[in-house]
């Protein structure tokens, strides 16, 4: 029933969408003041209507709905309330309602801020943009022509086909599969909505220009444009920190970027915005670079909307590591793709002739050609990465069924464009503040370029730089910072409110330093096996069964309990055994991994986790994931995480002979598969070894009357506690042992009690009164003491905190120009 | 003006050819075992064998198994890494990597995983149930 009124309400919202972006289109083209009256009404009640809709989802999430396919595909019962949160936005259909609740906000401050000429045709982008976004929550099915995916679909109409739905059209799973683990996590809460923000900002942009061209009045339109973007930015910056760091921290990626498409579908928007910043400021403050300005503003919508289709139309599937449900969307998203292109696109080159063109060319050595070379540069950049992301369908010009572009290719281009645009920050803020000519641009650049040289010569001995590239990246790097940080202190020192740009390009230059250094000095974790391996791998002498050079380092060592190892001549480190914390997932293990600096420094643990994958494990097959342990320290980040454990592998062999032997096992009580039943007998305090495990015997209890048997002449339980040494885990267990009579015999009860997670049985099996002791009967334990060892990968990541902090650099640099240029744009208007 | 945007074209023709020309060189096809034994990072798709035996050593630090590939060649494939988390369950790998002697060494690995969110089979919903 709510699910009814869910769709309803979407598709009322879309409805009004739809006649609010028509009145804006009427408005816009009468400016007859009654049409904005009824758009701005329209426009308040799909709002309304939305956030109804939106209301009842998450109603639906939090009372565990299982019957509505969206509720029962990404929640359970155990997961925690601020993850149903999560939920809302962990699926497409989800992720689609929340971008166009934040686009209906931004038009809804865009209804209050935006003056005329502009407001009509800016709302009808607003709206136009709305409508496909709701298109695409519809769920309509129109003479067989589904549009859109709606989150209210019950999981009848989701697979009608099911045999259970047919045997059972009202079916409801008791628990649904759950949020998938790696995103129960506080960084990817805060994510997807800073992101979508960020989307429905950079929508801005895009509708002043299709403003500015509609009503060709090509000037004033950046001065609200400009703040809008610099926001869109500020989010898309804090969102991509936001990913990298969720990356780096929960995932075992090993790193904070991969070039994987759907970060890249965040960093293009980001560096095409960045670029059309550079344009309106150029234009603001020149009056030139109109055209560039209306085109990148244009542009960065697009990229938005393009690389939205390559991530969730399905073409991307085999490529990324993000899996993105294909919901059947392609068409809606081609559509959405190809009408903001027509408009955008179509509209600019209608309108080119009319744009204003300088009557002069710039000089090279003036801040309009520098900064606007700027712009072309990440523009440029943004350019190459739309070429690799798309290389499933580009790539058809080259090879049928083509793979994703090696990450050279990245690195290869961005780099070099990244050394030009370094050189090109500092010589455009000396041009932008003052004019110079060569001269005196040079007499201006000389302390900078002592410091940067100093600094450069400096990184490069500390370093052990060897190679020419490098050399002139950190150069380049060290400039950036260094004639930007010069910059710096004379504008804090005259007018500190102007230090947006110099701070954002110091952060450019932070960042930089904190790439090269991260990457060219990241340095694999090895005891000495590994690094002797490693050396005859590269020397050629180590051969394989076949008596084959062997090409592949080791990247692994191992560890066994209690043992320490040297590792990289700098720690000793020791595996100090592990702990079954169960938290936050049931069967998590935390592992205690010891180092003690070589050189005395002060020794430090670290404790990286494993946990099972609970939505996709069987019973059969438990399916592991790591949670990698960084210790962060200002110049180096140690990063590890456990891939194997003898835990682990007894809990997965046992598994494995448990589905393997099923009815085996079940017949003969679980004596097969090698386990043994052992017989322990214990005095009252006394304990026991056997293997890993120490039993020992605390005292008998009472045992209460319902658990017996009716006829019982004894009832006794025995407390033992069982204490894993390896791990440090213990448990208190109270078997009972009884005699009852029954037919005038008399009989022994001793029900076995289940040590789940170890897959050991214990039974109270008798009482020895004349020494005063009992008999415990053990099944499932091996006899022998399993070896205890772990399996580590570890890396040493110097300098990553360096990258965090130049992206703190540049949000710091993106907010001072916001406020500024927002605080502007606030007293004009008064 | 003139010599200006000449040099412009020419600029904007030379990277546009060089960007080009390096991307068709960094991306490569889709290729089967055999077709892998003259290429260095082939990317080979395929399923795994598991009627043959597969196991991480702890001696040589390296997983192997056999994989059969989509025209039906089987081949031993090492990875230097623990096995993946879920690499049973995965319906489709992708190992990219070189040949070399009938083995394939596998520097990366991909796995395709079975899409539950498409084709819901009817075992999750015992499952959820039983739960």
């Amino acid at each position: 029933m709510e699910g009814f009124f869910g769709s309803l309400l979407v598709s009322a919202a879309f409805m009004a969408a739809l006649f609010s972006m028509l009145f804006y289109g009427l408005y816009a083209g009468s400016d007859r003041k009654g049409y904005a009256k009824a758009a701005d009404i329209l426009w308040y009640t799909k709002g309304a209507a939305l956030l109804a809709a939106s209301a009842i989802l998450i109603f639906l999430l939090v009372n565990n709905r299982f019957e509505y396919f969206y509720v029962w595909n990404y929640t359970s019962l155990d997961l925690e309330t601020m993850y149903l949160f999560s939920a809302f936005y962990g699926g497409q259909e989800g992720s689609f309602m929340l971008w166009t609740l934040f686009g209906f906000l931004v038009g809804t401050g865009l209804i209050r801020w935006t003056r005329d000429p502009y407001k009509g045709p800016v709302m009808f982008v607003m709206g136009l943009t709305q409508f496909f976004l709701l298109s695409m929550l519809l769920g309509w099915d129109l003479f067989g022509l589904n549009i859109g995916a709606s989150p209210f679909r019950t999981i009848a109409q989701e697979m009608p086909n099911a045999p259970f739905i047919q045997a059972n059209p009202d079916f409801v799973p008791a628990d649904g599969t759950g949020l998938n683990d790696l995103l129960k996590s506080p960084w990817m809460m805060i994510h997807p909505p800073i992101i979508f923000l960020g989307f429905s900002m950079m929508t801005v942009p895009f509708a002043f220009a299709i403003a500015s061209l509609w009503k060709q009045d090509y000037h004033d339109w950046i001065r609200p444009a400009l703040p809008w973007t610099l926001g869109a930015n500020l989010c898309l910056l804090t969102a991509i920190f936001l990913g990298g760091y969720w990356a780096y921290e929960t995932l075992s990626f090993g790193g904070y970027w991969a070039w994987d498409p759907v970060e890249n579908a965040s960093f293009v928007p980001w560096l095409i915005g960045t670029a059309g910043i550079h344009m309106m400021i150029v234009q603001r403050s020149s009056s030139r670079a109109h055209k560039g300005a209306i085109f990148f503003a244009i542009l960065a919508y697009i990229a938005i909307v393009y690389q939205t289709f390559l991530t969730r139309s399905g073409v991307l599937a085999n490529q990324s590591v993000h899996s993105f449900v294909d919901l059947g969307l392609y068409n809606q998203l081609l559509m959405f793709m190809l009408v903001m292109l027509l408009l955008g696109i179509g509209f600019y080159l209608y309108r080119y002739k009319e744009l204003p063109s300088p009557e002069k060319e710039s000089t090279i050595l003036s801040r309009e050609f520098m900064t606007f070379t700027g712009g072309m540069m990440l523009f440029v950049m943004g350019a190459v990465i739309i070429l690799g992301t798309s290389s499933p369908i580009i790539g058809r010009l080259f090879v049928e069924n083509p793979t994703p572009p090696e990450i050279q290719f990245y690195n290869d281009w961005t780099m070099p464009i990244a050394i030009v645009m370094a050189f090109l920050t500092v010589i455009g803020q000396y041009l932008f503040w003052k004019r110079h000519d060569w001269e005196s641009l040079s007499a201006a650049l000389i302390t900078p370029l002592l410091i940067t040289s100093m600094a450069s010569i400096l990184t490069i001995i500390l370093g052990e730089v060897r190679s020419l590239y490098t050399m002139i990246f950190i150069f380049a790097a060290w400039f950036t910072v260094a004639g930007n940080g010069a910059m710096l202190i004379q504008q804090i020192l005259r007018s500190p409110k102007l230090i947006g740009g110099s701070l954002s390009h110091i952060g450019f230059g932070t960042l930089l330093l904190g790439i090269i250094a991260s990457s060219f000095y990241n340095e694999v974790m090895l005891d000495e096996r590994g690094e002797n391996y490693n050396r005859m791998v590269e020397q050629g002498e180590m051969l394989d069964e076949q008596g084959f050079p062997v090409t592949q380092k080791m990247e692994i060592f191992e560890l066994s309990l209690n043992q320490p190892e040297l590792i990289n001549n700098e720690y000793m480190v020791t595996f100090e055994g592990y702990r079954l914390t169960d938290s936050p997932r049931p069967g998590q293990q935390e592992y205690r991994i010891r180092f003690e600096p070589v050189d005395g420094g002060k020794p430090f643990v670290m404790t990286p986790q494993v946990y099972p994958m609970l939505t996709s494990s069987t019973s059969e097959n438990i399916e592991w994931s790591v949670e990698p342990d960084v210790r962060t320290r200002l110049f180096n980040d140690i990063y590890m995480y456990v891939a194997g454990s003898s835990y682990v592998d007894q809990l997965n062999s046992r598994n494995e002979n448990q589905a393997g032997n099923l009815s085996v096992a079940d017949q003969a009580g679980g004596t097969e598969n090698g386990e043994e039943t052992t017989t322990l007998e214990l005095q009252r305090q006394q304990s026991r070894e056997i293997g890993p495990w120490r039993f020992t015997f605390q005292d008998f209890r009472p045992a209460s009357t319902e658990t017996l048997p009716d006829s019982t002449v004894i009832g006794v339980r025995s407390l033992i506690e069982v204490l894993h040494e390896p791990s440090g885990s213990a448990f208190e267990m109270e078997p009972l042992f009884a005699v009852y009579t029954e037919n005038g015999q008399s009989w022994t009860y001793s029900p076995p009690l289940e040590l789940s997670n170890w897959g050991i049985s214990l039974r109270f099996s008798s009482i020895i009164p004349d020494r005063d002791a009992i008999e415990l009967t053990l099944n499932g334990l091996s006899s022998e003491a399993e070896e205890e060892w772990v399996v580590i990968v570890a890396e040493k990541k110097p300098f990553v905190s360096i990258v965090w902090l130049g992206t703190f650099l540049l949000m710091g640099g993106f907010s001072i120009s916001i406020l500024r240029h927002w605080s502007r744009e606030k007293s004009l208007q008064k | 003006m003139k010599p200006k945007l000449i040099i412009g074209v020419c600029s904007i023709v030379l990277f546009t050819s060089l960007l080009m020309y390096n991307f068709g060189t960094s991306i490569s096809t889709y290729v089967n075992f055999e077709q892998a034994e003259h290429q260095s990072g082939a990317h080979v798709v395929g399923a795994w064998d598991n009627s043959q035996e597969y196991a991480f050593s702890r001696e040589t630090m390296q997983f192997s198994f056999h994989m059969k590939d989509q025209d039906g060649n089987v081949r031993r494939v090492v990875y230097p890494r623990p096995k993946p988390n879920n690499f049973e369950q995965a319906t489709q790998l992708v190992v990219i990597g070189e040949m070399r002697n009938n083995v394939f060494y596998a520097n990366e690995m991909l796995m395709k995983c079975p899409s539950k969110y498409n084709e819901p089979g009817d075992a999750e919903f015992v499952n959820a149930e039983e739960s």
